[in-house]
């Protein structure tokens, strides 16, 4: 009898040592800190376009911060009723990347019209898990050029799409796209008025490629909207002129494109000495064939 | 018939002597050490010299001028003296062409030997840019090369047929060789009309070919924007350069040659009192122009001007401008002036004196103008601001003038330092001359 | 006898003219060969692509400059690399009135282009033109002239300048002559003397796009080459992927505009202008301007000096411009 109790003592003493292995390895999960990852999104908005996030993860190692690449993240939006998961998206080496979706009629809105967007991140080795929560309204931005005195002015109205009712004292950016950074045009600070309108002068003379000008009516990073960009492309830019001497003969062009100046004399220079070196030589020839 | 023998014991090539053999193996010695120099220098790069970021060119560039300038003796000696027709210039033409070859062919290795990738040389051919100075250098190298070969081997064929005569029984293999090398030369009418009329050719082309040499030498600096470099005056003040140069190499040579092979009879007392005053004559052209290339811009002093001449006058570089300018160019002029002076020895003297100063000169004119570029030298070790050169530079360039030397050496060793042929016709004409009066 | 010693004669001569001429001419037709072999192409494929970046910038760019990620063998790219970014001037504007030397341009450039010589590519020097006027902080780098004498000289074609401004060095081709060095009046390119130890960047380029060793006059320095001479090339490397040049975006201050003249427009990352205002507004001026070099590089004079010109002593080093490991 005694031994037999003694034998399940041991068989459930047995039974507990993986249990108290868990609890070491619990401890030991404890001890190895994780870093935590900060995402920072950007919703914006393209009129007549497509709707993205720019996500950028970024991570505090050693009191430093770092790029996190190469993780996995999740978008849903949440809705009244339920999390409809949306796709995922891989940050590139740089630890950022974009999610785009076709327009806004993909997501759902809750029962105040606002758009909640959650990014779960589960984790991985180096990451603690983390989820991430943005909300936003839509708008509307309509968006035209027009011309009055020769001056050529964008106006644009900001309205609400469900009630059609303007929205005032909102900060836009009117400026035209160039290849690093937009240029600015107008005020500082252009708000728009009661109308949810606000009328912007572009300046004169501003270059772009075959007279075309990329316009950007933008309303930056509102806390309300998100980032809405109307484009409007205008005829009105003054034409490049290409001044490169690329396809001219210069003394610094390739070989190809010499002067013909040193293309020419030279050559017979050199061709006319050449020559006689070669009669020279002949006639070294002809004496001692004689 | 009895003097024609004499002429031709007195004038063919003979053994080296023991000092020959001496000095031969000593140019070979210096030229195996330079050769490991530049072996190391190919395999660690040129941070084995002393030039950096700002004295970007050192003596590599100077040596290579130098060669160059030297390179000039064959047109002064055959072709101007040609065209004054002076008749003394017999005996010295074919030493003034051994010189010319020789300074031409290690001017073209020289320059190579700067070139920090010599294993893309083909890249000069096959990528060549005519807007480049250094393609007209490239272009015009090998020319004057050519020219200066046929130069020399012109004349020398009736040479070399009388040379295989006379060493028929003594020498058969010497005598083999050079009835080779003298392409059958008979003397014949035919021959004799093609050599005259190429003669007249090749010396009319070298000179030209060699005033575009030194000026497109001279284009190589005066094409920058570079304080010191940047003269319209370069070209012609190179040239001038070039005539003194050459004609100090050649009376060095010149009395070396006589002294060893006893042509006293031949290289006269009277040949030196003309070189003298050959020399004289290119001292003072190269001191007028020395005049506007260094005195006249104190005149407007801009900064930039006199900051170089600071340095070449007063500053880092003033004993070696001052030891360059006095004792290459105003002393020798001072001196020559003097009958006295243009005697042999001292005339070996003044002529070794002017040669290395041509040498430091060149020197003069790469180094200082690198080390004070527009904007001031900041951002690079203390070291950079300065340059001499360093133990490879020296021994590669020792290799070089070894090199010329040993090229004039064993040319002057296998073929007649005096021309043969004519020195006998000029000969039988004074008899003749003589004679009939 | 005569007559046909005559008759040989010319026999000779005839034969020996024909031999001369078509020596002549099979010389010119063997180099017009070899140079034909040889030749760049002036043409580019004319075809754009429109991709985009990784932060999601849509970029245009030609399709001859897609490589794609095997070996492409270099003579695909080689014409499209000389010729560059049509409808295109790139032009730098540094406010002289903003550095206070605080070197971090230099750093930057230094490490993002692996330079371990004692050059370096980007100089900040220390100026005052006569006792009586101010002194100040220059920064200076390549000034991709429109009449570069470093190009002029080149014998080989090593360094050419391109429909978009840049000058830039195809260090496989250089010969190290160095004549381009003594003919830059602004003193700025660097030559390797030794072989450059620039341990790293055989990782950075392992794991970069390119994936091979091969060395791109579009990104200089990566890697450098024994006996060839280097300098900054503006980061055409950056610029093809929408950033600015890491000086650029390095400097704490503001001071280095970047951007294409024919768009009229200049950044700083954070303020942008028209060219032609802040030129016109701030009287900006090129360096040496005298000489005819025509620079790409535009300065604004140190008026209403944002910072003492005595603050950026501290950081001065006469004798270094490249940090070098301890």
């Amino acid at each position: 009898m005694r031994s037999l109790l003694k034998i399940r003592f041991v068989y459930f003493s047995l039974l507990l040592i993986p249990f108290f292995n868990g609890i070491d390895l619990n401890a030991q999960e404890d001890e190895q800190e994780k870093n935590s990852v900060g995402l920072t999104i950007q919703y914006v908005k393209i009129m007549d376009g497509d709707i993205y996030f720019n996500v950028k993860a970024t991570s505090k190692i050693k009191k430093q911060f770092v790029q996190v690449s190469d993780i996995d993240l999740f978008f849903f939006n949440d809705t009244d009723e339920d999390r409809v998961e949306l796709g995922k998206m891989t940050t590139n080496a740089e630890g950022k990347g974009r999610f785009s979706l076709k327009n806004i009629n993909a997501l759902k809105a809750d029962v105040d019209s606002i758009y909640n967007i959650s990014i779960d991140f589960l984790g991985n080795d180096q990451f603690e898990e983390t989820t991430e929560y943005l909300s936003f309204k839509d708008v509307e931005i309509n968006a035209s050029l027009y011309n009055e005195d020769s001056i050529n002015y964008v106006t644009a109205t900001l309205t609400n799409p469900l009630t059609g009712a303007p929205i005032p004292d909102a900060y836009v950016d009117v400026q035209i796209k160039r290849m690093f950074k937009s240029l600015k045009m107008g005020e500082e600070f252009n708000v728009t008025d009661e109308s949810g309108t606000v009328i912007v002068p572009i300046a004169e003379g501003i270059p772009g490629l075959n007279g075309e000008l990329t316009i950007e009516v933008v309303l930056f990073e509102s806390d309300d909207y998100g980032t809405v960009k109307a484009i409007i492309n205008a005829p009105i830019g003054k034409q490049i002129v290409d001044e490169s001497t690329f396809d001219e003969r210069t003394m610094w062009s390739p070989k190809n494109k010499t002067p013909l100046f040193l293309l020419i004399f030279p050559n017979i220079l050199i061709f006319a000495i050449w020559g006689i070196i070669v009669y020279l030589f002949l006639n070294l020839f002809k004496i001692s064939k004689n | 018939m009895e003097n024609y023998d004499k002429l031709l014991n007195d004038l063919a090539p003979k053994k080296f002597s023991k000092l020959g053999v001496i000095w031969t193996s000593f140019l070979i010695l210096v030229i195996i050490i330079g050769v490991i120099a530049y072996i190391d220098q190919l395999i660690k790069g040129q941070v084995v010299t002393n030039m950096r970021d700002y004295a970007l060119w050192g003596i590599y560039i100077s040596n290579f001028v130098f060669f160059v300038a030297t390179s000039f003796v064959g047109s002064v000696a055959v072709a101007i003296l040609r065209l004054s027709d002076k008749k003394w210039r017999t005996p010295i033409v074919r030493i003034a062409e051994i010189i010319t070859l020789a300074s031409i062919a290690m001017a073209g290795i020289t320059i190579m030997i700067d070139m920090a990738r010599p294993d893309r040389l083909l890249n000069l051919f096959v990528h060549a840019r005519l807007q480049s100075p250094i393609t007209w250098d490239v272009i015009i190298i090998p020319t004057f090369l050519a020219v200066s070969f046929l130069l020399l081997y012109f004349p020398l064929l009736p040479d070399l047929a009388i040379l295989k005569k006379y060493y028929e029984k003594t020498s058969p293999t010497a005598s083999k060789w050079y009835g080779k090398l003298s392409l059958n030369w008979t003397g014949s009418k035919t021959q004799k009309k093609i050599q005259t009329k190429s003669i007249k050719i090749v010396a009319l082309l070298i000179l030209p070919v060699g005033l575009v040499l030194q000026t497109i030498d001279a284009w190589l600096f005066s094409t920058t924007y570079r304080i010191g470099w940047d003269s319209t005056n370069f070209a012609p003040y190179f040239i001038s350069g070039a005539f003194v140069a050459g004609v100090g190499a050649l009376i060095t040579v010149i009395f070396v040659v006589r002294k060893f092979r006893h042509l006293e009879n031949y290289i006269t007392e009277l040949h030196f009192d003309k070189l003298g005053k050959l020399l004289t004559l290119a001292c003072l052209i190269y001191l007028y122009f020395n005049i506007n290339e260094y005195a006249l811009p104190v005149f407007t002093a801009k900064k930039g001007e006199l900051t170089h001449l600071d340095t070449l006058f007063t500053g880092h570089y003033a004993p070696l401008f001052w030891f360059v300018t006095i004792g290459g160019l105003l002393i020798p002029i001072i001196v020559l002036l003097f009958k006295k002076g243009r005697k042999p020895l001292p005339m070996f003297f003044i002529g070794l004196t002017v040669v290395i100063a041509s040498w430091w000169k060149r020197y003069v004119i790469v180094t200082p103008t690198l080390l004070h570029p527009f904007l001031p030298i900041q951002g690079v070790p203390e070291s950079w601001h300065h340059y001499f050169p360093s133990l490879h530079e020296w021994l590669i360039t020792f290799a070089t003038l070894a090199a010329a030397l040993l090229i004039i050496t064993v040319l002057v060793r296998f073929l007649p330092v005096i021309p043969i042929q004519r020195t006998a016709e000029e000969q039988d004409k004074l008899e003749t001359e003589k004679n009939t009066k | 006898m005569d007559k046909n010693k005559t008759d040989s004669r010319r026999k000779f001569l005839d034969k020996g003219l024909k031999l001369g001429l078509i020596t002549a001419i099979g010389g010119i037709g063997l180099s017009k060969l070899a140079t034909k072999l040889t030749a760049q192409t002036d043409q580019n494929s004319g075809d754009k692509m429109e991709l985009m970046t990784t932060d999601g910038t849509i970029i245009q760019v030609d399709s001859s400059e897609v490589m794609e990620m095997e070996h492409t063998p270099k003579h695909d790219n080689s014409a499209a690399i000389r010729e560059g970014m049509p409808n295109r001037k790139f032009v730098m504007v540094v406010d002289l009135a903003k550095c206070k030397n605080a070197l971090k341009c230099q750093v930057s450039c230094n490490k993002n282009h692996y330079i371990t010589g004692d050059n370096a590519w980007l100089k900040v020097y220390k100026m005052q033109e006569t006792n009586d006027t101010a002194p100040y902080w220059m920064p200076t780098t390549c000034q991709h002239c429109d009449k570069p004498a470093c190009v002029t000289v080149c014998p080989v074609d090593a360094t050419f300048k391109r429909r978009d401004g840049l000058v830039l060095i195809d260090n496989t081709r250089c010969i190290g002559c160095r004549f381009c060095m003594a003919a830059c009046p602004y003193s700025t390119r660097v030559f390797n003397w030794s072989e450059p130890n620039q341990g790293e960047i055989t990782l950075a380029l392992d794991m970069g796009e390119e994936g091979q060793h091969i060395s791109s006059p579009e990104h200089a320095g990566m890697p450098s080459i024994k006996g060839t001479v280097d300098k900054c090339d503006f980061c055409p490397h950056s610029i093809q992927n929408g950033e600015l040049p890491h000086c650029v975006t390095a400097c704490p201050n503001g001071v280095f505009y970047f951007g294409d003249k024919y768009e009229d427009t200049v950044t700083n990352g954070d303020e942008t202008f028209r060219l032609s205002k802040l030129l016109k507004d701030k009287a900006g001026y090129r360096l040496m301007e005298g000489l005819g070099t025509e620079p790409s590089v535009y300065y604004l004079p140190p008026v209403d000096r944002l910072v003492d010109f005595e603050d950026g002593l501290e950081q001065y080093n006469e004798f270094q411009s490249v940090e070098k490991p301890e």
